[in-house]
Formats: structure tokens, C-alpha cells, sequence
């Protein structure tokens, strides 16, 4: 990384809410299908594949991608990238069970590097919560979105 | 079964990342991303002459070992990084090892690698046993 000094500010979107306003069931049907799409057959004790720990949140979460990148003055289909993901349960994911998201984005901050030239570094928290508000994970998750319009 | 700290962990194999399966995620996540789908798009992007799995895809592989490691067992905590892209017919293989143990909490770090490109995904989890 070098000095940023020299850009423009990223836009300011920490605070941003994620807020979902609809709810996320696991249904059997699904997650049989994602296990499988994976290599492996679902669990027969009623708990869902942890993955739904990304999927539930994304898709439950107040904005679609492409509307946390507009809310980052990105388009996306400039090509936002994963950096990295985290998640800490309170309790396993269930199939059959519904969750509600809330969250918000953290950060966005804007850096130079090597490989990618200009880009802005999004963090976000999402946590999922039962219908009665008990939480059940809270994850955070870092993209890059790569600013080609700084590109030399 | 029983590891201490050091052993390596029951590697998770997949022969060849299944298209298919992306088809099946852009419903799963609800994200129809093109470079998922068509490898047109990937070609017009620079981005290769595969279609790219989903990012959530490889961390399912990572947390597919973890779960064969320890039947029973439950993730507590991970921490994914995606360093590479996988694509449409990659031999993607995840390996591991013990970390730590403290009671019955298991500390474990591991990568998902694809054939000739070596690793594209790495990680660390706690798994409770």
C-alpha cells in the first residue's frame, strides 16, 4: 500500500443500516440441495449446513449486493470481490427455523495496492436473530471493490 | 476420533467444482451474477475461460472437512480469507490440521487448494466437540 493521501475520500457509507425487513426459513427442500451441491448429504439431526451463516444473511439483509455497492458509490458491475468472512454462532443453524438480519456497514476505506491498483475495502456486520430477537450469529464480511476510474 | 494439537485433519475432496452447483447457488444467494454463469462473461471481463464459483462455496468445502473431522461437532467461530478465484472443473481439495485444544473446544487451521494453482482459500475455526 502506499500513501492515499493523494485520492479522494471514499465515500462516506460507514453506518449505513442492513436491516432486512423480510424473513429468512430454512426449508429442508434447500438445504438437502446445497449439501449435496457440495459433496456431502444433510445432516439428519435438523440442523441446516452452517453455510446458511452467508446465504440467510445476504439474501435477508436490507439492501441486495448490488445495493450495498450503491450505497459505496460503486457499480456493481465493476466486480466486487470477497476479501474475507467471519462468523461467531451463538447456536447451530436449524432446518425449518426463521431469522430476521440486522446490521450495517462499518467501514469503507480507500487503498492503493500493487495487484488492484485503487480500491475501497468495505467491511459490513450482519447478525441473525430468531422471529423473538435471540441471536443466533453475527458475522462480518470484507470485500474490495476496485475503483477503475483511479486506475493510471 | 481423538487429535491433539499438530495432527493433520481428514482432507475434503472435491473431483471437479460442478458449474451446475453455481447455477444452483445464484438461486441459493439470490445473486445472479454473470461470472457464475456464463463463461462468455468471464472472457469479456479478462477474468479467465471458466466460469468462477461462488465465494460462499469454497467456505462450505472448508466447513464440509470440519464437519467430517468432527461428526457431532459444532463450528463455533471461522475466519475465511479468499485469496484466488476457483473455477468450473477445478480438483479443489481442503486440508487441515489441530491447532490448539483447550477442554473441548478445538482450534483448527486448514486451506482450500486447487490443482495448479495452489491455495486459494484459508482459514481458521473453533469447533466444539
Amino acid at each position: 500500500m502506499s500513501d492515499p493521501d493523494d485520492l479522494p475520500p471514499a465515500p462516506d457509507a460507514a453506518g449505513t443500516s442492513l436491516d432486512g425487513t423480510r424473513v429468512f426459513t430454512i426449508t429442508a427442500e434447500e438445504n438437502a440441495a446445497l449439501c449435496r451441491s457440495t459433496g456431502i448429504e444433510p445432516a439428519t439431526d435438523g440442523t441446516a449446513h452452517p453455510i446458511y451463516y452467508y446465504i440467510a444473511t445476504q439474501v435477508a439483509m436490507g439492501k441486495t449486493v448490488a445495493g450495498v455497492c450503491e450505497a459505496c458509490e460503486f457499480d456493481v458491475e465493476d466486480g466486487p470481490m470477497m476479501g474475507s468472512s467471519g462468523v461467531r454462532f451463538d447456536a447451530p443453524l436449524k432446518v425449518g427455523e426463521s431469522y430476521r438480519v440486522t446490521g450495517e456497514i462499518l467501514s469503507l476505506v480507500r487503498k492503493r495496492s500493487r495487484k488492484l491498483g485503487v480500491m475501497d475495502v468495505l467491511t459490513y456486520s450482519l447478525r441473525l436473530h430468531l422471529l423473538d430477537g435471540t441471536q443466533v450469529l453475527e458475522t462480518d464480511n470484507v470485500w474490495v471493490l476496485p475503483r477503475k476510474e483511479f486506475a493510471a | 476420533m481423538s487429535y491433539a494439537a499438530g495432527d493433520a485433519l481428514p482432507p475434503f475432496t472435491i473431483e471437479s467444482v460442478s458449474p451446475e452447483a453455481m447455477k444452483q447457488w445464484a438461486v441459493f444467494l439470490a445473486d445472479p451474477n454473470p461470472i457464475h454463469l456464463d463463461v462468455e462473461v468471464v472472457k469479456a471481463k479478462g477474468l479467465g475461460d471458466r466460469v468462477i464459483n461462488q465465494g460462499p462455496i469454497n467456505v462450505a468445502y472448508m466447513m464440509n472437512m470440519l464437519m467430517r473431522a468432527f461428526p457431532g461437532g459444532q463450528i463455533m467461530a471461522m475466519d475465511s480469507r479468499f485469496l484466488d478465484n476457483v473455477y468450473g472443473g477445478d480438483r479443489a481439495v481442503v486440508t487441515g490440521k489441530v491447532a490448539a485444544i483447550e477442554g473441548n473446544v478445538v482450534t483448527c487451521e486448514f486451506t482450500l487448494d486447487v490443482d495448479g494453482r495452489g491455495t486459494v482459500n484459508s482459514g481458521t475455526a473453533t469447533v466444539k466437540i
